[in-house]
């Protein structure tokens, strides 16, 4: 058997996995978002869209996903940034650099308990944004610092000569080189932003946490338990449409500061 | 001075893993007592249950996402068609996507098949995530490929090419998704919370939602913690190696 045949073979258990779990239901999810009903199956075109975008409960739980985007990624963006580059300075910042990455690992149900004590009077969503970021912050350190070890350290020889200071070093040598790093780090972070439902869940315990933090996946969680299929679906989609903006956009930028 | 901000702020993250571990070791009046943790182990028996269903299900799941992904993820990077590079760019797509987009189609489909209610919901679908196959691709762009094509002059069994070839250059990046996959099994909430509803077997991240009593949260946060960060101690090395080259190539 030729060799190309041999991969095949090796890419079936994972493409129908693949194909079953999340292509299709993506497709779905699409067939459901455009007919009105599950029993009569009427095509409607784009009236189940016009009716979800004029839900007020999807207004708020889209205003409050985009100030997650707006709050949480540029702060923990900039968090990282700085921390990373102490970590590549010396062995004791990347030993210390362990406090910040063990929060990826360890299961959201475990930090919520003391969260939810240490936090429980206070009345707006900073709880949840505080979440995110604690977990959040170690992908893109670990990232980022690890780009900053690629730039090569000539460059850096050479503007000392020159006599830059060291935070002219960080700011025109170090931040352009890692811009592809960072562009990738953001675009992880908008991803996870979405995926903070799980941490907003459990914290709140319940399926109707407080306006200031219902949010798009609450919205989508609780009509899949209405059954509701159709504003799940359209739902599910301008999410899809979101995430897939963002991702065009750094897709470009990404491509503008290459090097 | 800068080593001294930058140790606060380390202090400052792991505040919370310190404050559930001394909580769970106090009692009446903050006093150090094990009650807690008789509470939770001696008093109330549902805990080893959820405790073993979630190990169950972390290891299936991240033994089959090894034993599944790297002959896919090899054959893709070996394979030259357009075709693959759109299944490729596909993949990527699917990676970003949020959960509640497969929850729905999904419930559907495990129920036609008949899974719904039992372990194998929460673990087949899981198995197939596209991070994971996403992370090794790139990975496994940057490796040797005369070590693949001198064994394929000398056998023709690809088992015997992914063995000997494959899977020693990418050893960073196994321990790297393994440690990503058990994390994110051991972590799973929407899937358990819609997907079964026999309380046998219900998973770690559920019980701690669902417990009656606040007390018995921190005891139970803090044995959940501890293959997590048995496994950090092991493999945290490779965990950085495999998440930054994999983000390196994009």
């Amino acid at each position: 058997m030729k060799w190309k045949n041999k991969y095949f073979l090796c890419l079936i258990p994972f493409l129908s996995g693949v194909m079953l779990f999340y292509i299709l239901p993506f497709f779905r999810i699409i067939y459901y978002s455009v007919i009105n009903n599950q029993f009569m199956k009427e095509f409607v075109g784009l009236q189940n869209y016009i009716d979800v975008l004029e839900n007020q409960y999807f207004q708020t739980a889209l205003k409050n996903s985009i100030l997650i985007i707006l709050v949480c990624v540029p702060t923990s963006i900039l968090l990282s940034t700085v921390i990373s580059w102490f970590v590549t300075q010396s062995d004791y910042f990347r030993y210390l650099s362990i406090s910040f990455i063990l929060p990826v690992v360890i299961p959201t149900s475990v930090i919520v308990p003391i969260w939810r004590e240490f936090f429980h009077s206070i009345e707006n969503a900073l709880p949840i944004y505080l979440l995110f970021i604690y977990k959040n912050i170690g992908i893109d350190i670990i990232l980022i610092s690890a780009a900053i070890k690629i730039v090569p350290t000539e460059i850096y020889e050479a503007a000392k000569t020159d006599g830059a200071t060291k935070i002219q070093l960080f700011k025109y040598i170090t931040i352009p080189c890692i811009m592809p790093s960072i562009i990738f780090s953001t675009l992880l972070t908008v991803a996870n932003s979405f995926r903070v439902y799980r941490e907003s869940y459990l914290y709140y315990g319940s399926n109707y946490p407080p306006d200031y933090s219902y949010t798009l996946q609450y919205y989508m969680n609780n009509n899949f338990l209405k059954l509701d299929f159709q504003a799940l679906s359209c739902g599910a989609l301008i999410n899809m449409l979101m995430i897939l903006v963002a991702a065009l956009i750094m897709l470009k930028l990404q491509r503008k500061y290459s090097i | 001075m800068k080593k001294l901000l930058y140790s606060v702020l380390s202090v400052i993250f792991l505040l919370p893993l310190l404050l559930t571990i001394i909580k769970s070791f106090t009692g009446e009046n903050d006093l150090f007592s094990l009650e807690r943790y008789d509470d939770l182990l001696i008093g109330n028996q549902t805990f080893y249950r959820a405790f073993w269903n979630t190990t169950i299900c972390t290891l299936v799941i991240s033994l089959s996402v090894l034993i599944i992904t790297i002959p896919a993820a090899f054959a893709i990077t070996r394979i030259k068609s357009r075709l693959i590079d759109v299944f490729f760019v596909i993949l990527v797509t699917m990676m970003l996507m949020p959960l509640q987009v497969t929850l729905l189609p999904n419930y559907i489909g495990l129920r036609d098949i008949g899974l719904l209610d039992t372990r194998l919901a929460i673990i087949v679908p899981a198995v197939f995530s596209p991070v994971y196959a996403v992370i090794l691709i790139q990975y496994m762009r940057g490796i040797d490929t005369s070590i693949i094509e001198a064994v394929q002059l000398e056998s023709n069994s690809i088992v015997r090419v992914i063995i000997t070839a494959v899977i020693p250059q990418i050893k960073p990046c196994i321990y790297a998704v393994f440690i990503l996959s058990s994390a994110e099994s051991w972590n799973m909430v929407e899937q358990p919370i819609n997907f079964i509803h026999n309380e046998n077997y219900m998973p770690l991240s559920i019980f701690m939602n669902q417990a009656m009593e606040w007390d018995i949260l921190y005891p139970a946060a803090v044995i959940s913690l501890i293959p997590m960060i048995l496994l950090y101690w092991c493999f945290g090395d490779e965990l950085k190696d495999g998440i930054t080259l994999g983000g390196l190539h994009e």
